[in-house]
């Protein structure tokens, strides 16, 4: 029992990485566009199966594929701001949130169309590490470290550069922001690549753990929801510790009751933060 | 230096700014005043690019700038520091002055100017870590500034800078914009406290409706009975 | 005269199954006026600014409850309907009351009843005992009955299908005239305004919730009924939810036409798409249709009848002027 649980909070750690990696992208993209985007877990599919195309059809070696992914995921972020977000952006909000739910339609059925509905995976076989009673899989430990990783050096880049100044300056203020010279135009393109950069990682990094298919990305988008929400939308640092707060409940209450249970759990607390706290755990107050 | 040529403004439907005309000249303070809704701020929102403009010219340095976006006019030497100083509240002090040199041609100097900004306002060096939006009302106004003076601007457009301010506040930050002033900037005050700010000036505007009413040198504002009569109380 | 109007497309309804049309064309309208209904049902209060992303929550739950009393209880559905839109409406009060007491609008009502939506799919498929999980569960046959809302002759249903949605479209009309209306009216314009005029905005706002989540469960049913089949990812979850608000969205959902002309344009879109590419390009149809709808928010805020009505209305009104 005891055994159980601990595997459980382990493998809910591992899973909170990847899941803050996505919560940043969402965030990101929340609190320097003002935006929701919807279709943010449906890109990760779409990172999957391009992955599972490249290494399973023309046999590229897992990394070279996984790095193109990110590249041609950055490029569908910012194809995606130029062509959908961009024309949205004087609009109401509504308006913005259901355009971008159309995009669910349009990504998960040209998955559909393209793949088919079968379970599609990168068969990869990696030892377990195991510590004691404490069993990890490789590939979630390198998923985790990956993220984490991932996570340090885009804090880094928010903290240390001038363009990660200017996306925390815009996210704060924009109109002050063009007074210092900031083009927000180029800020948000950037921003929407930096997502869809995003994507291409969480694709790489889910790769090795799950099969895709073309439903795959809504639970994770719902979840990525309950996490931002959770830690309050476009803060930052509340969605790193709502991604483990989530990570963790969801796997250990899959492993004492069942994955729709622990599902529901995830999205019970959503509501009920909706409700009763919408500006999140930590309070929303910008990017930081 | 800047010349404001016939401007029409509009927020919607709704004009703010009529056949506006306005100049400053090189290493000139000049200020405007007028009552709420005269369309103060907006003359300088319209400058700095922030809002359009239907008719009429603005150039600076002898270049059309009406047609800029925000942040290209930035980089040809027009800084503005909105009402209430608006600094960034989750950055640092630090920070928030870096900001002020995102322009390309303002990074290289960077250093230096920061270096010269913790001279002029030791307040502010002092507190470098912290984030702006634990300063109090006169600091954050004072960051304000101090980071449009980053960009390494030829002109400032100072928007109401006393705003909510403690009397004795509004009498150290007046000193600071006249040290500014004596170091060569060009200055464009929109400020609610007339007999302060005509101290400092050179030339002043007086706005009513979206209109310049009256216009003239220090002097010849001071003496214009209706000026010491409605914003003097003399 | 415009009074009139409606009578036009609703005879030419009447008599289409008298012309010797195939099944397959009486198989299309039925399943266009159900989901037409549905989504005028989800119009309801969509139009209001309640923009609901989770009615497969309340068509889930109308089927499901319907579904089991009849195969369990030989309940008849017509009482499993009742049944169903009082538990979705039941729903929808304490979703409904909690939205409202906390102040939760616009985008955040979106996603909040998104969730509900998936909840109420994850729940059906978590009691697999007794809904048979993902794969579902068909209804038994019972041959031609008016008491089980079951018949062999595709013409019967077509008829009842469209009983239901020309209620529905009296339903509407019937809010346009009540106080209600006006009412939610001023709250979708100027909530704060809206209350200190003393509007109980709480109390009309959960009314009209109430209203679209009963006529959409009943909706539920009727599809269960037709297709005698339930799975919980088509009558509940993200995906259905989703289909419902954009075939009122595309259509316009602030026009009494627009749910309908919209649901009529995207299941026609879809039949011809599946019968001239396959159904293994099935897939093919909803990307048009995806692409269409965001398309059409980025240029037609108002839906496709909608901006259609708006015109027509404009020219009407400048020889006046």
């Amino acid at each position: 029992m005891e055994i159980l649980l601990l595997n459980a909070l382990a493998n809910g750690i591992l899973l909170g990485g990847v899941l803050a990696l996505l919560a940043f992208g969402l965030n990101l993209i929340f609190g320097v566009v003002k935006v929701i985007h919807m279709a943010y877990g449906q890109c990760v599919m779409l990172g999957m199966y391009l992955i599972y195309t490249l290494r399973s059809i023309y046999e590229v070696p897992l990394l070279a594929a996984s790095a193109v992914a990110v590249a041609a995921m950055a490029i569908w972020g910012a194809l995606l701001h130029l062509l959908v977000i961009r024309p949205l952006l004087g609009v109401e909000r509504l308006n913005q949130l259901l355009a971008l739910a159309g995009l669910i339609i349009v990504f998960e059925n040209l998955a559909h169309v393209i793949w088919g509905a079968d379970l599609r995976g990168v068969r990869v076989d990696l030892p377990v590490v195991s510590l004691g009673n404490l069993f990890l899989k490789t590939s979630n430990l390198l998923a985790f470290l990956g993220a984490l990783a991932v996570l340090g050096i885009l804090y880094f880049v928010l903290q240390r550069t001038y363009v990660g100044l200017a996306i925390r300056a815009i996210a704060q203020d924009t109109e002050c922001a063009r007074l210092m010279g900031i083009d927000p135009g180029r800020i948000y393109l950037l921003t929407l690549t930096i997502g869809g950069a995003l994507t291409g990682l969480i694709a790489a990094f889910f790769s090795p753990i799950y099969s895709v298919h073309p439903h795959f990305g809504g639970s994770f988008t719902l979840m990525a929801f309950i996490i931002v929400v959770l830690g309050g939308m476009g803060n930052l640092a509340g969605g790193f510790l709502g991604a483990f707060i989530i990570g963790v409940v969801t796997s250990v209450a899959a492993v004492f009751t069942s994955t729709e249970v622990a599902e529901i759990l995830a999205l019970v607390i959503f509501i009920l933060v909706v409700l009763v706290r919408p500006q999140g755990l930590l309070g929303a107050r910008g990017a930081r | 230096m800047l010349e404001v040529q016939g401007i029409d403004v509009f927020y919607g439907e709704f004009q703010a700014l009529f056949n506006m005309s306005l100049e400053v000249r090189e290493q000139e303070t000049v200020i405007t005043v007028g009552p709420n809704g005269a369309g103060k701020s907006t003359l300088l929102r319209a400058i700095s690019g922030l809002l359009p403009c239907r008719n009429g010219s603005i150039r600076f340095l002898g270049q059309a700038v009406h047609n800029l976006q925000a942040h290209r006019i930035v980089e040809l030497g027009i800084a503005h520091v909105p009402e209430g100083g608006r600094v960034f509240p989750h950055l640092t002090v630090l920070e928030n002055l870096k900001i002020g040199s995102y322009i390309r041609k303002a990074r290289g100097a960077a250093d230096r100017n920061l270096g010269e900004i913790y001279q002029l306002f030791p307040r502010l060096a002092e507190r470098r870590l912290q984030l702006a939006d634990t300063l109090s009302g006169g600091e954050r106004q004072m960051l304000a500034i101090a980071r449009s003076l980053m960009s390494g601007p030829r002109l400032i457009l100072l928007d109401e800078p006393s705003s909510g301010l403690a009397p004795l506040v509004v009498g150290m930050l007046f000193d600071f914009i006249s040290r500014i002033k004596s170091q060569g900037y060009s200055i464009l005050m929109v400020e609610q406290n007339v007999r302060k700010a005509l101290e400092l000036s050179d030339r002043a505007y007086l706005l009513e409706s979206g209109r310049v009413r009256l216009q003239g040198t220090r002097e010849e504002f001071s003496q214009e009975s209706y000026i010491r009569q409605a914003y003097l109380g003399l | 005269m415009k009074r009139w109007l409606p009578v036009l497309p609703l005879s030419a309804a009447l008599i289409f199954p008298l012309l010797k049309v195939s099944p397959y064309l009486l198989h299309i309208a039925t399943l266009i006026f159900i989901w037409a209904f549905i989504a005028t049902a989800w119009s309801y209060m969509g139009r209001f600014g309640l923009v609901s992303l989770g009615h497969g929550a309340f068509i889930g739950i109308g089927a499901y409850t319907a579904g089991l009393m009849f195969n369990h209880l030989a309940l008849s559905p017509w009482v499993g309907m009742l049944l169903g839109g009082g538990l979705a409406a039941l729903l929808a009060l304490l979703v409904g009351w909690a939205c409202f007491r906390f102040g939760v609008m616009g985008d955040y009502f979106a996603l909040l009843t998104l969730a509900l939506g998936e909840i109420v799919s994850l729940l059906l498929v978590a009691f697999r005992e007794q809904t048979g999980g993902s794969l579902g569960f068909t209804l038994k046959r019972v041959g031609t009955s008016w008491l089980y809302l079951q018949f062999e002759d595709k013409t019967h249903f077509y008829y009842v299908a469209l009983g239901f949605l020309v209620g529905a479209l009296l339903l509407w009309r019937w809010i346009d005239r009540s106080k209600m209306q006006k009412a939610l009216r001023a709250i979708g314009e100027d909530e704060v305004a809206a209350a200190t005029l003393g509007v109980t905005t709480i109390h009309y706002k959960l009314r009209v919730t109430m209203i679209s989540a009963f006529v959409a469960a009943m909706g539920g049913v009727l599809y269960a009924q037709y297709v005698t089949y339930l799975n919980p990812h088509t009558l509940a979850g993200v995906g259905p939810s989703l289909d419902i608000a954009f075939k009122a969205i595309l259509g316009g959902m602030f026009s009494l036409w627009g749910p309908t002309v919209g649901t009529g344009i995207i299941v026609l879109l879809e039949e011809y798409i599946r019968v001239n590419y396959g159904a293994k390009y099935i897939g093919l149809s909803q990307i048009a249709y995806g692409i269409a709808l965001v398309s059409l928010i980025i240029f037609l805020p108002k839906g496709i009848y909608g901006s259609l009505e708006e015109k027509l209305r404009r020219k009407r009104v400048l020889p006046k002027t």
